[in-house]
């Protein structure tokens, strides 16, 4: 689950806040849209939500033991992050002198689970999104499509308790769209984690269980 | 922690696999400094190791010597008599030691009368083993005894007889016109395989070499309770002037001194290649984690601490410095191998002529020399490191590598001026510094301050040069390529700074070698004042020589007489050369390049010229008087003057003819120099050559020695030529690398122009001109460091490290055309990058870019 209370953020050279007082709740299990025009502060929440900006004033608590990431530092927000969070870009981001199945196992090992633990796991995941055979091949070989069920697969083998999308679907064109986040919900579903998924897709939004709004106001549900 | 470390192991065989050639050199360089610097260490320590061993192999092992300062001293009998008679004193074995030549051999060897009985006690290896078959006397009754070597020698020079080496063979030994027969009675079957000995009873050699009533030294065997330093001190006190007491740990430390500076010298030179390997790690490191920065903020945002990041650029830092430095141990002790066969284990430096020394690795020097060149791959990535650390992980993520923007470097001149000239400033503080440990160490870190100084200096001055040609009319691709520079601070100083360290380096070389070599040419017109030479090797000039040349019919007008002796000022330093010279009092400049003031000696007073490296080491100055050990007792001496000597490095004393005969002392010369009649030059030649022959006398062409004295220069320098093309290459790879690197990280920017129309051509003209640029700024930071350097090594390091002084002489040519060399060079290494940004999928950038 994810909870933000009270978050404000003001970048340092703006005249006034990107946002303030934002607060909302994301159950477990849920799966929540996160839409607004360009340059909001979307990606900026999204950030701060993984702990890779600070906010200026708030909480965000994440997971089942609410662990308030603003109050974290560096380290315990990366560990926090490392245990809790999975993340998918539009960009896929998968390392390219990894192997698909390596590029899966990263976040096991982030978790410091066992050798002997993540090839099972990582295999599992392989065959949940339909890239069974594709453990040994190496990312430059695979399609945007392919490459986003990779993403999808590394972002859930950890069982984190978030997922946090950035714009899944936003690099493929729609049949690919259409298949990858059914796929990404499906699994989100299955493993009953909490999702916040950025987007600018009325469709994607539609699919999810709720959507927010950020506007230059605040947040509308 | 288990998981984490196999992350690691994927991400260190990823950037071995997919930067192999970059990772390979950088290892290469560390295995480099690392065998240059063992190399070194292991001569040194197999060449002391094995001098202390010829040491002990003829003096044997006593507890002390009793000397005479002065080499044509000796000790009295008496003197030794009255030591013997000291309770404290086991045994004193006296020794008797000159050199002589066998039959008509040029070479001398070394013939030591000794007392069998004392000897036995300290110096066994140097027992005589008589040969019972040859029909020769023992050694009381005039048998000598050969080293292997010597008898090897002797069984050469007579191949086709039997007779060379043949015990009871009758040698001819000669000393200046005297000769003497004696009969080879067997070997010194402990004697080290490469010594040139011959023992004899010492009454024997007394009788026909001398000295009467005295010996050459005595050595002592204490009694077991007796101690050494209350011994020492009270004889110390006891003993006449011209003695002294020497004990192992003067000669150990005589030893050391002996090629301490070229020592600290060629490990400086290894640590600089350390240092290289160093930076090519850092340029390594620095493209990898520019170019991996969004795998590297990928990693982070999954959850890979900042800690773990700055230690990831670390171990792979490490996993090129573990196994360059293994590569350098073996490639250190091959070299060590090599080098000592090949040149001997002083490497050509002359401390410890002959000598082939056994190279024997030990675990705890190689473990230091493997950690050293750790902690260089270490240091050299340590910046990336930190660099990877502070990334803003959301913007690299976005963006990649994050540089410090342009606006942000962009501060005034001013305060980007204070941090260079801070440091060129605290160079110049040390480099007036004196010697530390009688070594140039703070002159070595103002040279290392020079360089910071250049590399610091560098984005100001990109941002003068660039500034001012964009303000100029320039088509389109050239100002692409300076913005891009002006824009990309860092990897423009990463590749300029490789340039400036090599560019420097080389350009401090060669001003210094020029300034060296045109110091001895000048030096040699004056020390070579005659057209000939004629020098008998350490045994007195046969005197009837000597009365043939004042006859009138000998072809010369002129003829100067020079006699070589050594005395010790300082048992713990390497012996001092006493020159006796036909030398004018009131003019001494006539016949010695005076440096400083010459000052007239009292009357009264004798008076003597010290070599500059003299007046360093013992801190001396014209004007002062100097007790001289001389003669068997402290004469006081007035400094008349101070000149200068390239060749002897560890001091040298000057006194005239008629006051070393004024005060006693029996002119024996051993070097003439001779100014044949005009038009006689080649009767004067064949007028010497009969009495070179018969007294084994070797004669020399002033031109010849010169140009015999230029040419061992440019062979000692010539390691310099290779390490300056070495680092010039580095320099360059660097370049290459680094603008690879930065064209990688501005694909989208360069796809982009693409699209807009840029053909390929124009790319590559703007990335060529990059490269050209950069180099430009680099090697005229280099340069400037160059000559600061240069006159550091010339004014500072030489002096304080062998004691040379000479004046600064900067070969603009060479250095202008070495310039212009490193530019074009660097043009054609920026070419790779330029093929690079030509070959850019376009499409592709541009689509993985959206």
């Amino acid at each position: 689950m994810l909870h933000v209370a009270d978050l404000a953020k003001q970048h340092s050279r703006a005249s006034r806040p990107l946002f303030s007082a934002l607060g909302f709740t994301i159950a477990a299990g849920e799966i929540v849209a996160l839409v607004g025009e360009s340059g909001v502060g979307k990606s900026t929440l999204l950030n701060c939500i993984a702990g890779l900006e600070t906010a200026d004033r708030g909480s965000i608590a994440i997971g089942p033991q609410a662990l308030d990431i603003v109050a974290l530092d560096e380290t315990a927000r990366a560990a926090l992050r490392a245990r809790s969070i999975g993340f998918v870009f539009q960009a896929f981001h998968i390392l390219p002198t990894l192997t698909v199945a390596q590029n899966i196992a990263v976040p096991l090992l982030l978790c410091g689970l066992p050798a002997g633990e993540h090839a099972a796991r990582t295999r599992a995941l392989l065959e949940r999104v339909g890239l069974a055979s594709f453990g040994p091949r190496w990312p430059a070989s695979l399609s945007g499509g392919e490459l986003q069920r990779v993403a999808i697969a590394r972002a859930l083998v950890h069982h984190p308790a978030l997922v946090l999308a950035d714009e899944p679907t936003g690099n493929l064109d729609p049949r690919t769209a259409g298949e990858v986040l059914a796929l990404l919900l499906e699994r989100v579903r299955e493993q009953h984690t909490s999702a916040l998924v950025v987007t600018h897709s009325q469709h994607v939004a539609q699919c999810c269980d709720r959507i927010l709004t950020l506007t230059p106001d605040g947040l509308l549900e | 922690m288990q998981a984490l470390s196999r992350l690691s192991w994927w991400l260190i065989r990823a950037q071995f696999t997919t930067r192999r050639a970059a990772t390979l050199l950088s290892m290469l360089a560390v295995a480099l400094g690392v065998a240059l610097g063992y190399a070194i260490h292991l001569i040194n320590d197999a060449a002391l190791a094995d001098f202390a061993r010829a040491m002990k192999s003829v003096q044997g092992d006593p507890d002390a010597v009793i000397a005479a300062r002065d080499s044509a001293g000796s000790v009295p009998l008496a003197t030794l008599n009255a030591i013997a008679r000291d309770p404290a004193v086991l045994v004193i074995a006296a020794v008797i030691e000159t050199r002589v030549r066998i039959d008509n051999a040029r070479t001398p060897v070394t013939l030591i009368g000794i007392d069998v009985f004392s000897a036995a006690a300290v110096m066994p290896d140097l027992l005589p083993r008589h040969n019972e078959q040859a029909a020769a006397p023992n050694l009381f009754n005039g048998g000598v005894y050969a080293s292997p070597a010597l008898l090897a020698k002797l069984a050469q020079r007579a191949p086709d007889s039997d007779s060379g080496a043949r015990p009871g063979r009758t040698l001819t030994l000669v000393r200046g016109e005297q000769q003497w027969p004696a009969t080879l009675a067997g070997d010194l079957p402990a004697a080290r395989p490469d010594d040139l000995l011959l023992v004899a009873d010492i009454a024997w050699v007394q009788e026909r070499f001398g000295p009467v009533d005295a010996v050459s030294e005595g050595r002592v065997r204490l009694a077991p309770d007796s101690d050494l330093a209350t011994w020492r001190k009270k004889w110390a006190q006891q003993l006449p002037a011209g003695l002294l007491i020497r004990v192992a740990d003067d000669d150990s430390a005589r030893v050391s001194n002996l090629s301490r500076a070229y020592r600290v010298n060629l490990n400086v030179l290894a640590l600089v290649a350390l240092l290289t390997g160093a930076f090519l790690v850092f340029a390594t490191q620095l493209t990898s984690v520019a170019q991996r920065s969004t795998q590297f903020a990928l990693l982070g945002v999954l959850g890979l601490s900042p800690r773990m990041r700055l230690l990831q650029v670390l171990l792979e830092g490490l996993a090129i410095g573990v196994p360059g430095a293994l590569l350098g141990l073996g490639l250190g002790y091959a070299l060590a191998v090599a080098f000592t066969r090949l040149l001997g284990g002083d490497l050509g430096g002359g401390y410890f002529a002959g000598s082939a020394p056994p190279i024997i690795p030990l675990p705890a020097p190689a473990l230091v020399f493997l950690a050293l060149g750790c902690l260089a791959s270490l240091a050299g990535a340590s910046y990336p490191a930190y660099l990877n650390r502070m990334q803003p992980l959301a913007q690299a993520l976005k963006t990649g590598f994050a540089q410090q923007s342009h606006a942000d470097t962009a501060r005034a001149t001013l305060p980007r001026l204070r941090l260079p000239l801070f440091l060129a400033l605290a160079a110049l503080a040390l480099a007036q510094l004196p010697p530390l440990f009688a070594l140039p160490l703070a002159g070595y870190a103002a040279i290392a301050l020079v360089l910071v100084a250049g590399i610091a200096s560098a984005p100001l001055l990109t941002q003068l040069l660039f500034g001012w040609l964009s303000a100029q009319a320039l088509p389109a691709p050239q100002r692409i390529a300076l913005q891009n520079v002006a824009q990309a601070p860092l990897m423009a100083q990463v590749a300029a700074s490789g340039l400036i360290v090599s560019f420097a380096l080389t350009a401090s070389m060669v001003i210094m070698v020029s300034s060296f070599r045109v110091a001895v040419d000048q030096w040699l017109d004056h020390v070579l004042p005659a057209p000939l030479y004629l020098r008998s090797k350490a045994t007195p000039l046969p005197q009837d020589l000597l009365a043939a040349l004042a006859q009138p019919d000998a072809p010369f007008t002129r003829v100067e007489r020079m006699a070589n002796a050594s005395l010790i000022i300082d048992p713990q330093r390497p012996q001092v050369a006493l020159l006796v010279r036909e030398i004018d009092r009131r003019d001494p400049a006539a016949r010695l390049p005076v440096t400083g003031p010459l000052l007239a000696p009292p009357a009264t007073t004798p008076a003597v010229w010290i070599s500059e490296p003299m007046a360093e080491i013992y801190r001396l100055a014209p004007g002062q008087t100097l007790r001289l050990p001389l003669l068997g007792r402290e004469i006081e001496v007035f400094i008349g003057g101070v000149w200068r000597d390239y060749g002897r490095q560890f001091g040298a004393v000057v006194i005239s003819r008629q006051d070393y005969q004024q005060l006693g002392g029996d002119f024996q010369p051993t070097d003439l120099a001779l100014w044949p009649r005009p038009g006689e030059e080649a009767h004067a030649s064949a007028w010497l050559a009969p009495w070179a022959d018969q007294y084994g006398l070797e004669v020399a062409d002033s031109a010849e020695i010169r140009r015999l004295s230029l040419s061992i220069f440019d062979k000692s320098f010539a390691v310099t030529y290779a390490l300056e093309a070495a680092a010039m290459l580095i320099g360059l790879f660097g370049l290459a690398v680094t603008l690879a690197a930065s064209v990688w990280l501005r694909a989208r920017e360069l796809a982009t122009l693409g699209a807009l129309g840029f053909d390929r051509r124009m790319l590559s003209r703007a990335v060529m001109l990059e490269g050209a640029l950069i180099a430009t700024v680099g090697v005229l930071i280099g340069l400037a460091c160059g000559v600061g350097i240069g006159a550091i090594l010339t004014h500072v390091v030489n002096p304080q490290a062998f004691h040379w002084r000479m004046a600064l002489a900067i070969p603009w040519a060479a250095l202008v055309t070495g310039a212009a060399i490193t530019l074009a060079a660097a043009v054609l290494a920026s070419r790779h990058a330029a093929r690079q940004a030509t070959r850019l999928p376009v499409a592709q950038v541009l689509a993985s870019a959206q």
